[in-house]
């Protein structure tokens, strides 16, 4: 037990005090922040300023509500609608940011509006492709006589390939339209807006209680990444240290110190712990900056039973634990860390496939497949965490398939030690499945 | 300490294959306490399978090995020093927390595990190394190192395998000077090398193994003796025709400046000395030659090829 925990320590400190794991932890939710927020800057980015428009109206009471959807970037429909899904708490503030988003996504509008003054249509757009070949111009409208019952308009811009801006234009176009429509017909705007209010769907479990299915099912998603992350993060760290030793020829001196299986374990454990250190730092780091940054401004933080964390943790361990054991297997197996990956890879996209299992089993999550698949230690650790959020099965299903991926565990790390002990007498090549199947049963 | 009357490790029938290759084969061998063993052999004979069995990396498929009067097991482990052929620590990590970990592997820990690893940090020179990083150290302090990682829990047999290998001359006999410290400590020593010299000067017990076999084995004196043939080394000036006598030498050699004859078996060699003398040769040496252990090595290792 002591050699256990000397090499636990040694994996532990060893790491942990790298350079590279002081730098990976500083400077991972930076990178990890910079790919969420740089490209949604950078599509957002306006270069050259506001777009420059010009309607020509030819309806001759248009222009006025087209210049103001167009300026008060009243959005399309369809992000009127997401607007309005939002949960009613801080739903003012809500809306605002969105807006502001949507703003800042879709750049400014100079709009002017360019009287006809007993031109024809053709000599006025003449004068306008001027001004764009010119770069005084982005664009312009033309809303021919008949806009009000044909619904065609016109917009030609220099750039007409950009569907961003002409989207834009297409939804404050069809909002002046209906908002001239229905001041035609007599009915008051405001009321048809209220009127057409989505309702609020609440979905309850059968036995009465408020279904947190959703939220939970996102979270779910999130150890499901997170499982994935920090296997293809430290999986690597696992593979690393087995073939060090193999290679250094370490491992001899160990073997003649130690019993193969508590040399494993302790290896394993020590690497995750180092695994969890960075997370915990991680998520300490997230929840203070969230709560520095959204003070104020409540977030509706979905309600989580306790239980659900606990179940949460536990079968993100586990899940981590059996790919991250994989990892060290085929460490014992081959020589350089690049075969490693290689090797490990078809195992770690069963990760993925139990990924994608979760969308069938989210919707009969006590189908005979949601059961064998959550039982399937290598899909259970997401699966069995579907099945907990929709519909929680019975208990001694969760208990039977933390078992077996317990069993998995331990089976895994036994039949790697075993192999790493006959395997690392043995140099210079890559073993073949057959090669290490001897070395099992020689052990 | 250890009794002297019972061997100290007992390999009885010891057979171990790869696959279809047989590493050793029925081996069988004692090893005396408190005597430094030495374990010769060509590459490839098994010598290093051998000792990996006695340390328990791996198990014989047949055959019994007894350690302290106990049948081989983990907790035995412990009380065995163990520097492999191929060398090994963890580039990264500093010389000292090295062999701090090591110790810890092998149940010293705490203040006691320090004092030791700074006492023997500075009987191997190597003091100044203690916060460098493995990877920083020539060829030789690492191995010296490694020796350390062998000795720091105290054992009571110490396997050697290969210990003089990358070193130089300086160190090669602080290495041998410890190891002979070491058994005058009363330690039972197993020494495996290629390096016969060595072996010649420090062994007390030599076991050859050959092709998985063993092919000599006993005390070194007593095989040399066993071996001697009955040669003398010469190196003298003129009366070349004394050496023609065929009812005295068997066989003439020249080496250098110097002339091995191989009297016949039976012949007194002061006949020869006392026919040189009263012939007026000049005699700048006479020598009885005993067979070196690099001489029966080869035999025996030709004999069986």
């Amino acid at each position: 037990m002591r050699k256990f925990l000397a090499v636990v320590k040694r994996e532990y400190v060893q790491r942990v005090r790298t350079r590279f794991f002081i730098v990976a932890t500083v400077l991972g939710p930076l990178v990890m922040a910079g790919f969420t927020i740089v490209p949604g800057m950078m599509i957002g980015m306006k270069s050259g300023g506001p777009t420059r428009l010009a309607i020509v109206d030819q309806t001759g009471k248009m222009s006025a509500r087209v210049k103001k959807e167009l300026i008060n970037g009243k959005q399309p429909d369809d992000d009127e609608e997401q607007t309005r899904d939002q949960p009613p708490v801080g739903n003012t503030n809500r809306k605002e940011q969105i807006n502001q988003a949507a703003r800042r996504f879709h750049g400014s509008y100079q709009v002017e509006e360019v009287p006809l003054n007993g031109r024809t249509i053709d000599e006025v757009k003449k004068d306008l492709e001027t001004r764009i070949q010119d770069r005084e111009l982005d664009g312009y409208i033309v809303l021919p006589p008949n806009l009000l019952e044909t619904g065609e308009a016109e917009f030609r811009a220099r750039n007409a390939g950009d569907p961003f801006t002409s989207n834009y234009v297409r939804g404050a176009i069809s909002a002046a339209v209906r908002g001239q429509r229905l001041a035609d017909a007599r009915i008051d705007e405001k009321s048809v807006e209220t009127a057409s209010q989505p309702i609020d769907l609440k979905t309850f479990g059968s036995g009465g209680q408020e279904n947190k299915g959703q939220a939970g099912f996102y979270l779910v998603f999130g150890v499901g990444f997170l499982i994935y992350m920090s296997v293809l993060l430290y999986g690597q760290v696992v593979l690393g240290a087995v073939i060090e030793e193999k290679e250094t020829r370490i491992a001899e001196i160990l073997f003649s110190s130690i019993r193969p299986f508590p040399l494993m374990m302790g290896k394993l454990i020590g690497v995750s712990l180092v695994a969890l250190t960075q997370f915990a730092i991680w998520g300490v780091a997230f929840v203070t900056f969230s709560a520095v940054v959204i003070a104020g401004s409540p977030i509706a933080l979905p309600h989580i039973p306790p239980t659900l964390f606990l179940y949460l943790g536990v079968y993100f361990l586990m899940g981590y634990f059996i790919y991250a054991t994989i990892y060290a297997l085929v460490g014992t197996m081959v020589t350089t860390t690049q075969e490693g990956g290689q090797l490990a890879m078809p195992v770690v996209l069963m990760l993925i496939a139990g990924l994608f299992l979760s969308f069938n089993i989210i919707r009969s999550p006590n189908s005979p497949l949601a059961f064998w698949s959550s039982m399937f230690p290598f899909f259970a650790p997401i699966t069995m965490l579907v099945r907990i959020v929709t519909e929680t099965p019975p208990f001694w299903q969760i208990a039977l398939s933390l078992a077996i991926c317990l069993a998995t565990a331990v089976g895994l790390i036994w039949l790697t030690s075993r192999i790493y002990r006959v395997g690392m007498l043995m140099t210079g090549k890559k073993a073949t499945i057959p090669e290490v199947w001897k070395w099992v049963r020689q052990a | 300490m250890t009794d002297n009357t019972k061997p100290t490790l007992v390999l009885e029938h010891v057979t171990k294959r790869f696959g279809d290759f047989t590493a050793v084969d029925d081996l069988s061998l004692q090893v005396r306490p408190g005597r430094i063993f030495g374990v010769i052999g060509p590459n490839g004979a098994g010598k290093t399978t051998t000792i990996r069995m006695i340390v328990n990396i791996t198990i014989p498929d047949s055959g019994r090995i007894e350690l302290f009067g106990q049948p081989m097991k983990v907790s035995l482990q412990d009380r065995i020093g163990y520097l492999p052929e191929e060398r090994g620590l963890y580039r990264k990590m500093k010389v000292g927390e090295q062999l701090r970990f090591f110790a810890e592997l092998k149940d010293v820990r705490g203040k006691e595990a320090d004092a030791r690893i700074d006492r023997w940090l500075e009987k191997l020179q190597l003091s100044d190394w203690k916060n460098k990083r493995a990877k920083e150290l020539s060829k030789g302090m690492q191995q010296k190192v490694q020796f350390i990682t062998a000795v720091i829990h105290d054992p009571d047999l110490l396997i050697l395998d290969e210990p003089f290998s990358g070193l130089d001359p300086v160190n090669v006999e602080l290495m041998k000077q410890t190891i002979l410290d070491n058994k005058g400590e009363g330690k039972t020593i197993i020494l495996s090398t290629h390096q016969m010299e060595i072996a010649e000067k420090l062994c007390d017990d030599v076991c050859m193994i050959n092709r998985a076999h063993k092919v000599l084995d006993g005390p070194l004196r007593e095989i040399r003796r066993s071996f001697a043939r009955n040669a003398v080394a010469l190196q003298i000036v003129g009366g070349d025709g004394l050496l023609n006598d065929p009812a005295l030498v068997a066989n003439t050699r020249q080496h250098g400046e110097e002339l091995e004859v191989l009297l016949v078996p039976g012949a007194n060699p002061q006949i020869l000395l006392k026919r040189l003398v009263d012939a007026g040769v000049t005699v700048n040496k006479f020598e009885l030659v005993e067979p070196s252990l690099h001489d029966i090595f080869i035999e025996k290792a030709r004999e069986a090829a």
